[in-house]
């Protein structure tokens, strides 16, 4: 387990809901939307306080995940507001307790701005997905517009420190982890994006 | 429809208090180049605070992205007028002209955002 990002997400847990009310207000429509497509076995990555939970369709049976305990602690008052099942565990992602082949779908929210090292976390992803299963991320990204590229650059000195990266080439690094882009949505500009892929 | 306000609102705050730092740091006669670098530096200390006060109500990129273009050529702008003595004559006039200049970034980065919005890879499966 890497401990320190353990530990930088335990403590951003105490102010997390807080802190992102506004996104969660106004993406909460797309990542309804992009839920709406999970099937079969799921797992959901970095399962955070569990502002998402209320985002899903009623009625699947999923295992969310997250590396902070604290994270978790939160998350579990929002499982019951589920209509349906959600497992929590306790788990890094860059090493899956998970057998090869083992979900239909797996859910991400802005967890690879996060990962430290998101090639091996999304090729552990590549591994537990069955073939012609989906992943469906909900992620921020290094814009290509100039000056905004540049100033997300800047910014990630400082807010990987408390939290995410802001500057990942996140479709790149999916590519990279073996998988193929189904889908690639613009949310809000270039920066946060739907990505659909499939493990072939 | 409120968020997009509070966009419009947030904009106007950064754009205003970038133009009142300017005027009281820039004075006419100073140098252009160093006005236009203090105005930049201070645009940016600005964007920084009022982006993150503001990320939880509006969303942080929301808030962020606008703020940094507000601050940072706001920052240029005004301290280039207020260099030359080309400026506002009043501070009122100052912060008016700042709040304009953050609300019209806001309205650029809606437009643009609109233009980028949607597929940008869809294989129809």
């Amino acid at each position: 387990m890497d401990t320190a990002t353990q530990k930088k997400w335990d403590k951003v847990s105490r102010n997390f809901d807080f802190l992102t009310w506004g996104d969660d207000q106004r993406l909460g429509p797309h990542k309804r939307r992009l839920f709406s497509k999970m099937n079969g076995a799921i797992l959901m990555l970095a399962a955070g306080t569990g502002n998402d939970f209320r985002f899903f369709p009623p009625g699947h049976s999923l295992i969310a995940i997250d590396i902070s305990a604290k994270m978790l602690e939160r998350a579990a008052g929002k499982v019951k507001a589920y209509d349906g099942r959600i497992e929590l565990r306790q788990m890094d992602a860059c090493q899956l307790e998970f057998a090869d082949n083992t979900f239909d779908t797996i859910l991400t929210v802005c967890t690879f701005c996060s990962v430290p090292k998101p090639v091996l976390g999304l090729r552990e992803l590549y591994r537990v997905l069955k073939p012609g299963g989906q992943l469906l991320m909900f992620e921020h990204v290094r814009s290509r517009i100039g000056p905004v590229g540049v100033f997300l650059d800047l910014m990630t000195l400082l807010s990987r420190r408390l939290g995410p990266d802001l500057n990942r080439d996140t479709v790149g690094n999916v590519l990279k982890a073996g998988f193929r882009i189904r889908r690639e949505e613009n949310v809000y500009l270039d920066i946060v994006k739907i990505i659909e892929a499939v493990k072939d | 429809m409120l968020f997009t306000l509070g966009d419009y609102l947030a904009g106007m705050l950064v754009g205003a208090v970038t133009a009142l730092g300017v005027r009281m740091l820039v004075k006419p006669g100073m140098d252009m180049v160093i006005a236009m670098l203090i105005g930049m530096g201070l645009g940016m200390v600005v964007h920084f605070v009022l982006g993150l006060i503001l990320s939880p109500a509006i969303g942080m990129f929301e808030a962020m992205i606008p703020a940094s273009l507000i601050g940072m050529y706001g920052g240029m702008f005004f301290a280039m007028r207020d260099s030359m003595a080309a400026g506002s004559r009043s501070l009122t006039a100052a912060l008016a002209v700042g709040a304009l200049f953050g609300l019209i970034v806001v309205a650029g980065v809606h437009f643009y955002d609109r233009t980028l919005r949607g597929a940008v890879v869809d294989t129809g499966e």
